[in-house]
C-alpha cells in the first residue's frame, strides 16, 4: 500500500503523459511520450494529429506509469487529468481516460488547470518554497506571470496579448530555416552569436503584459534588409529581446507582489539564456530563484498530480459530469 | 457474463449493459441525444446503467464499443473510455462500426417493406456523409462493400443508379432529408433509428464474446475514414 498517491494524466497538447505522485511531492513515476516527430514536418502542433496519437498512446503510458511506480489502481487516492487550457480534442482523451479509471477503481476524479500545474512543478522539487512566489510560465502555448500566494490561491498579473514566447521561437526558427521545435535550436545557435548585434524592439515597456508578434516581424524585416548577416547574431539578438521581456515582467510582478522567490515553468524555461538571466537578476535583487529541471518545466503529468493533491484538499473531487475547457484561465 | 456497451460516434451518447447468458438482453440503457457533450455525459451514463442493473464494473466480462465512423471528438471519448476501462479491468473489447449499429436492430426491418438494402448514413460535416450498404438476408442484414465517406450527392446518385429498394437510416438522412426524399425506391426509417443502437451493440457483442471474436484494449482503434491531413487546422495550442 502506497500512502496517498495520485495518478495523473496530461494530454493538453502534444505530449501524452502519466505520473504517480505521493503526497503532492514525491514522484513515484513520470512517463512522457512525446509526439514531436509527428508534428515536425508541419512546423507546429496539428490538433487532429495530436488527438489521434493520444488515443493510441494513452493506454501504454498509463500502464507504464503504474508499473514504474509499482502501484496498483486500488492503491491510489485519486485520478487526475488536465481539463484545460489546451487543445479541445486532445484534452478530451486524457479526461475520458481519467474518468474511466476513476469509475473502475471507484476513486475521486480531479480536473486540473494546466497553468496552475506549471506553477506547481516547483513544489515537486522544493516543497518548502515561501510564498508569495512570482512564477513565469512560458511555453509554445502560453506566456504569463502568476503570483502564487498559497495553495489554490494564484492570480495572473500579466500575459501575452498575441503570440506565446515559445511560438515566437518556433516562428523565427522556421523563418531562419532552422527546423522545429525552434526553442532548443535557437538556444544552441545563439551561443555563437552576439546578443547585442541587432537592436530588436522590447515590446510593451512598463506594462505587465507581453507581446511577441512585433518582434517576429522585426526579425523578418531585418533579414530582408540584411540577408547575408550572420544568422547566429540574429538568433542571439532575437533570443535576448525575448528574454529581456520575460525577465523584465517577472521582476516587475515580483516587486509589486513583494515576492522574494522567482520561479520558472513551461518549455521556454528550459532556455539556457533565460535560466542564466533569471539566476542573475535574483542574485542582484536579493531574491531566491527556483528553476525546476527542464523535464519538470516542459509538459508532464507529475505537475498535474501535484496540483491535484492540493486541489483535492481545498476543493474536493471534480464531478464526473465536468467537461474540458480549452480556454481555462487561472482565477 | 455481463457486457457494457457504449457508442459516442454521433451526437448521441448511448450506453447499455447486458447479459450474454441472456443472448445479450439489455438490463439497463441510457440514450442522450443531440447535446454533443460526450465527455460530460458518458461517465455519469455508465454509473447510471450500473446502478440501474445492479451490475458492478468489476463483474464485467467484456466491453463493447462503437468505433465510428462519426464525429472525431465524440468518437474518441467512447473509444478512450472503453479501452482504458478494459485495460484496467483486464477484460477484452468487442469493437463494432457505428454504421453496423444503425443497420443492426431487428426492429428496423420489421418496420420497412420489401427492402433489399439497408443504408445507414452518418453526418460527416462539410456536406459529406459516412455510409455502407447492407443486404437484407434471412435473420438480419449483411454488409456489402466497404465503409465509405463521400458527398451526399454522390451517395444518392449511386443508390439511384441501382434498381433495388433501399431503407435509409441515420442522422445523415435527417440532415439531408430533402435530398434523400428525391431518391426513387427508397424509404426513411423512423427517428428511433437515427443513432447507433447500443442495445444492438451489446447483443452483437454477446455473440462475438461467445465465439471469442474480441481484441485486447490496445488493439482498439477508431475508424476515422478520413486522413488527418485533410483535417489540418493551423490552430495555436493554448
Ligand atoms: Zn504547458
Amino acid at each position: 500500500m502506497v500512502a496517498e498517491a495520485i495518478l495523473a494524466i496530461e494530454t493538453s497538447c502534444d505530449e501524452t503523459a502519466a505520473a504517480v505522485v505521493a503526497h503532492g511531492t514525491e514522484i513515484l513515476s513520470s512517463v512522457v511520450s512525446s509526439q514531436v516527430d509527428l508534428h515536425a514536418r508541419f512546423g507546429g502542433v496539428v490538433p487532429e494529429i495530436a488527438s489521434r496519437a493520444h488515443v493510441e498512446l494513452i493506454g501504454p503510458v498509463i500502464a507504464d506509469a503504474l508499473g514504474d511506480a509499482g502501484v496498483e489502481l486500488r492503491d491510489l487516492t485519486a485520478i487526475a487529468a488536465t481539463s484545460g487550457p489546451g487543445l479541445a480534442g486532445a484534452l478530451l482523451v486524457g479526461v475520458s481516460a481519467a474518468k474511466a479509471l476513476a469509475l473502475v477503481a471507484d476513486l475521486p476524479y480531479v480536473g486540473v488547470n494546466h497553468l496552475e500545474a506549471h506553477c506547481y512543478a516547483a513544489w515537486l522539487e522544493q516543497p518548502n518554497l515561501e510564498p508569495p512566489l512570482a512564477v513565469l510560465v512560458a511555453s509554445g502555448g502560453h506566456t504569463l506571470v502568476v503570483i502564487f500566494e498559497g495553495h489554490a490561491n494564484m492570480r495572473v498579473v500579466g500575459q501575452t496579448v498575441d503570440d506565446a514566447a515559445g511560438e515566437a521561437f518556433d516562428k523565427v526558427a522556421r523563418h531562419l530555416g532552422l527546423g522545429y521545435p525552434g526553442g532548443p535550436l535557437i538556444d544552441r545557435l545563439a551561443r555563437d552569436g552576439d546578443p547585442a548585434a541587432i537592436a530588436f524592439p522590447r515590446a510593451m515597456p512598463g506594462e505587465p503584459d507581453f507581446s511577441f508578434s512585433g518582434l517576429k516581424t522585426a526579425v523578418v524585416q531585418h533579414r530582408r534588409r540584411d540577408p547575408d548577416g550572420a544568422i547566429a547574431d540574429v538568433a542571439a539578438s532575437f533570443q535576448e529581446a525575448v528574454v529581456d521581456q520575460l525577465v523584465d515582467k517577472l521582476v516587475r510582478a515580483a516587486d509589486e507582489a513583494g515576492a522574494s522567490t522567482l520561479v520558472l515553468g513551461g518549455g521556454v524555461a528550459a532556455n539556457s539564456r533565460l535560466r542564466a538571466r533569471v539566476a542573475e537578476v535574483a542574485e542582484a535583487t536579493g531574491r531566491a530563484a527556483f528553476l525546476p529541471p527542464p523535464d519538470l518545466c516542459t509538459d508532464n503529468a507529475a505537475m498535474i498530480a501535484a496540483t491535484a493533491w492540493w486541489r483535492l484538499q481545498s476543493d474536493g473531487p471534480t464531478p464526473l459530469d465536468a467537461g474540458v475547457n480549452p480556454s481555462l484561465s487561472i482565477t | 457474463m455481463f457486457i457494457l456497451g457504449m457508442d459516442t460516434a454521433t451526437s448521441q451518447v448511448g450506453v447499455a449493459i447486458g447479459d450474454s447468458a441472456d443472448g445479450g438482453g439489455v438490463l439497463a440503457e441510457v440514450l442522450i441525444a443531440g447535446d454533443r457533450r460526450h465527455a460530460e455525459q458518458l461517465a455519469p451514463a455508465i454509473q447510471h446503467v450500473c446502478d440501474e442493473s445492479g451490475v458492478r464494473l468489476d463483474q464485467l466480462g467484456a466491453i463493447a464499443v462503437g468505433i465510428g465512423p462519426g464525429l472525431f471528438t465524440g468518437l474518441r471519448v467512447g473509444v478512450t473510455t472503453a479501452k482504458v476501462m478494459a485495460q484496467a479491468l483486464g477484460i477484452p473489447v468487442v469493437s463494432a462500426s457505428s454504421l453496423d449499429l444503425i443497420a443492426a436492430p431487428p426492429a428496423l426491418l420489421e418496420e420497412g417493406h420489401a427492402h433489399a438494402l439497408v443504408v445507414p448514413v452518418i453526418d460527416a460535416r462539410r456536406r459529406e456523409v459516412f455510409s455502407a450498404r447492407y443486404r437484407v438476408v434471412p435473420g438480419g442484414v449483411q454488409r456489402e462493400g466497404d465503409y465509405t465517406v463521400g458527398s451526399v450527392e454522390d451517395l444518392i446518385a449511386d443508390l439511384q443508379a441501382g434498381s433495388e429498394h433501399v431503407l435509409l437510416a441515420g442522422d445523415g438522412v435527417t440532415r439531408y432529408r430533402e435530398q434523400f426524399a428525391g431518391l426513387d425506391r427508397s424509404e426513411m426509417a423512423g427517428p428511433e433509428f437515427e443513432y447507433p443502437s447500443v442495445a444492438a451493440l451489446v447483443q452483437l457483442a454477446a455473440g462475438r464474446v461467445e465465439r471469442e471474436e474480441f481484441v485486447q484494449p490496445w488493439d482498439v482503434h477508431p475508424m476515422y475514414l478520413r486522413e488527418s491531413d485533410a483535417e489540418l487546422h493551423w490552430e495555436t495550442p493554448r
